[in-house]
């Protein structure tokens, strides 16, 4: 992940007002648990308008990738609320979700702002990143909750 | 370079780094430039849509596998 296009991505999503939560490794860099990862996850909005924000946003980015136009608010609206973006860089690329089955969207995804070089970052909570980490059967989600439950000392809520 | 002491183990894999915000969002960014030079990948381009968090996994460890 270069850190270079990582921060353009950021800020066009902030120049384009993307309404988006950062989730996955990503978030757990901004709060302090490392791991590599190779993918950027965000919950968006579920709107025809962020998702036509999300591609101002992207095309701001990677000018000329007609790959982008495919990204469509009738599918995340619709069917298929888990899109990839894989940008023509190669060295990332992007998990975009409207909904998590029917325990999450961006509404009910607690978030906090955080600054890097200037730029406002919307990044899910510790503990909002447990939640969606702790159901999952997915072995590396239940080694993130883990870590997270440890380090926040959050503890479940049933 | 601040020094942190624990009396254990547990204590200290309890303990925050004593980091900033952005430091540790420097921190990531370091560590998965070293993990991509380590084992670089070779993704597909374009969009891939799923119907669920599941489908996408699967597509994931394909990719990645």
């Amino acid at each position: 992940m270069d850190r270079d296009e990582i921060m353009r991505v950021l800020r066009a999503f902030a120049a384009a007002e993307l309404e988006y939560v950062l989730i996955g490794a990503t978030a757990m860099g901004f709060h302090g648990l490392v791991r590599a990862t190779e993918d950027v996850d965000l919950f968006i909005r579920a709107s025809a308008e962020n998702v036509e924000r999300l591609r101002t946003a992207l095309r701001a980015v990677y000018a000329g990738d007609e790959h982008i136009n495919e990204i469509s608010s009738a599918d995340l609206l619709g069917d298929y609320p888990a899109v990839r973006y894989y940008p023509p860089t190669g060295d990332l690329y992007f998990d975009v979700l409207t909904r998590l089955g029917e325990i999450a969207d961006f509404d009910n995804v607690e978030a906090e702002v955080k600054e890097v070089d200037g730029t406002q970052v919307r990044v899910a909570t510790p503990a909002a990143l447990y939640r969606l980490k702790k159901s999952t059967v997915r072995l590396q989600d239940r080694a993130d909750a883990a870590a997270l439950r440890e380090r926040f000392q959050l503890e479940d809520e049933e | 370079m601040p020094v942190q002491k624990f009396r254990s183990i547990e204590e200290m894999n309890r303990a925050r780094p004593l980091k900033s915000e952005e430091a540790n969002f420097e921190r990531f960014l370091r560590h998965c430039a070293q993990w991509w030079a380590i084992a670089p990948k070779h993704y597909p381009r374009g969009v891939f849509k799923f119907r669920t968090i599941e489908e996408a996994q699967k597509a994931r460890e394909k990719h990645t596998s």
